[in-house]
């Protein structure tokens, strides 16, 4: 999965839950409160912090360090499968020919240049057999399969063709504080 | 005189004949196909991503394989009908085309796949044991999903039907309780009762106070059955018994494994098990961090369940990944870890290493 298609769901998510927030004031508030209101949530805006992933892709790059075919490395902090950097891809792209999964688990780990926390996605590529190279199971923030969105046991080839795992990459969404 | 080459004929020709004579004497030999015995205390079934190894636990000897497909999560079975089942996914091209989930049925005697119910497309392919469950009255088999969002497919084994897809958000985990009931570990830190019919569809549903925190301190997707009901443990090894009565869920008071904070239950599977008569708890440890939870145990901790207390360290050659212990009055403790090790689990004895691929779960018959 690209860049994009990882922008365009949070900007998806994020136009819902302003959606629904909206539907809600207008049922629950009479014009006159909500007008009060209004006044002071723009006044406090400008103290709130852009969201994390604007934050994040306004920068261009993020300075790195270390070795990615190594389960070390720092993007990997809750990662689990096999390393797309050691299957023809890279910490962003899948191999040739395999599909990227839009779903995912997502993670927190420390960029050891900057020393910010990053928000990760985990994305597994899926339709080829599995590439067993690179083996890499952390569990930092891991939690059980039924709490999922956390859970880097789970197969997350889903929402693809073909079903099969094949390797995962890492993908950053944006910094977590 | 006889030259070099008349020699060596001579002599080749008079072994030709004498062997020649030595095999007319015997029978030629027929090949044939061993069919299973009854299976004796201590069988065990060893689930690996290559299929369902049965084992003696007493010999050692291997007594036949269940070729399951390599997502199956585990392997269940039903003395009365004398059948296996088995959860099963399977793409038409190996690793890509059109993919097929289904219960598959095996019988005792040839380990052959004698019937299969064709399920949704959505089970989870995790080896986890509590992802495949057969109600306690043996009539209905729950196969856990993930599509992402949980769901369980409900199978009627006697009927040999799909009966329906129950969709179960934020909750997964298949204890059978009761008759027909399941119980569910859920992400908001309750326990979640589904009640089926005889028909196997749902009737009533409800949910427990919260007693845990999936953030501080999950519990783990890993269970063991108690005698009235199941034991569950959290990452930081605290120990919960859980049973219902009714519609009534009941969670006992957590009890703590121990007071050495560094060391902490782990595995990369199953990490605890239990004799449900005798009340001993086995649970794998390691010296770690939090969020260690997947690195496999040098220690297996055995406790009383009534008592709350803990008897045993066992010290062990080689981490384990997962364990199990076999029901019997002399039950075995079995170890997944260089193959698979079993130890008297009243003693603690190491008896023998059990060469076979690595195993995820097993499953005691």
């Amino acid at each position: 999965m690209n860049i994009e298609k990882v922008v365009d769901r949070a900007y998806y998510w994020v136009d819902e839950k302003a959606k629904r927030t909206s539907l809600l004031f207008a049922r629950k508030l009479s014009r006159r409160h909500f007008l009060s209101r209004i006044g002071v949530m723009v006044a406090g805006a400008t103290a709130f912090p852009l969201l994390p992933v604007s934050r994040s892709f306004a920068q261009n790059s993020v300075s790195e360090i270390g070795d990615p075919q190594s389960c070390d490395y720092w993007r990997y902090c809750a990662m689990s499968g096999t390393l797309c950097t050691c299957c023809g891809g890279t910490y962003t792209s899948c191999p040739p020919g395999s599909e990227a999964s839009p779903i995912t688990w997502v993670g927190t780990c420390r960029n050891p240049v900057d020393g910010l926390d990053y928000l990760m996605s985990y994305n597994d590529c899926c339709g080829k057999s599995v590439c067993s190279r690179c083996g890499c199971h952390n569990t930092e923030g891991d939690r059980p399969v039924y709490f999922n969105s956390n859970s880097n046991t789970v197969l997350w080839c889903f929402g693809t063709e073909n079903t099969s795992y094949h390797c995962t990459v890492s993908i950053i969404l944006g910094t977590a504080d | 005189m006889f030259s070099r080459e008349f020699f060596t004929t001579y002599v080749t020709l008079f072994l030709l004949l004498q062997g020649s004579s030595v095999f007319a004497q015997l029978p030629p030999e027929e090949m044939s196909i061993e069919t299973m015995p009854t299976p004796g205390a201590n069988w065990f079934i060893s689930k690996t991503s290559n299929g369902g190894y049965i084992f003696d636990a007493v010999s050692g000897q291997m007594q036949g394989l269940l070729s399951l497909s390599r997502y199956t999560p585990a392997v269940t079975h039903l003395d009365s009908r004398k059948e296996f089942y088995a959860a099963e996914s399977y793409l038409a091209r190996g690793v890509h085309g059109e993919r097929t989930d289904i219960v598959a049925i095996y019988d005792f005697e040839n380990l052959s796949p004698v019937d299969e119910v064709i399920i949704p497309n959505h089970m989870a392919r995790l080896a986890v044991r509590t992802h495949l469950a057969l109600t306690n009255n043996g009539r209905h088999l729950a196969v856990l999903n993930m599509n992402p969002n949980h769901s369980i497919s409900i199978v009627d084994v006697e009927d040999r039907v799909f009966v329906y897809e129950i969709s179960t958000p934020g909750c997964a985990v298949t204890m059978p309780v009761g008759e027909n009931d399941l119980l569910q570990v859920c992400g908001d830190g309750t326990l979640q009762l589904i009640q089926l019919d005889a028909s196997g569809y749902e009737t009533k549903r409800v949910r427990s106070k919260v007693f845990f925190d999936v953030i501080e301190d999950p519990i783990f997707d890993r269970v063991s059955r108690s005698k009235e009901g199941w034991f569950l443990i959290t990452h930081a090894g605290n120990i919960f018994e859980v049973r219902t009565e009714g519609e009534e869920i009941i969670i006992e008071d957590g009890w703590g494994l121990h007071s050495e904070t560094d060391w902490r239950p782990g595995a990369r599977n199953e990490v605890i098990a239990s004799h449900e008569d005798l009340g001993l708890v086995y649970v794998i440890m390691h010296e770690g961090a939090v969020d260690t939870h997947h690195v496999n145990g040098n220690e297996i901790w055995i406790y009383d369940a009534t008592t709350k207390t803990r008897i045993h360290r066992m010290k062990l050659d080689s981490p384990a990944g997962s364990i199990m212990v076999t029901q019997e009055d002399e039950p075995k403790l079995i170890v997944a870890a260089q193959g698979v090790d079993v130890y008297n689990a009243l003693t603690f004895a190491h008896e023998r290493t059990i060469e076979t691929p690595e195993a995820q779960n097993f499953e005691d018959f």
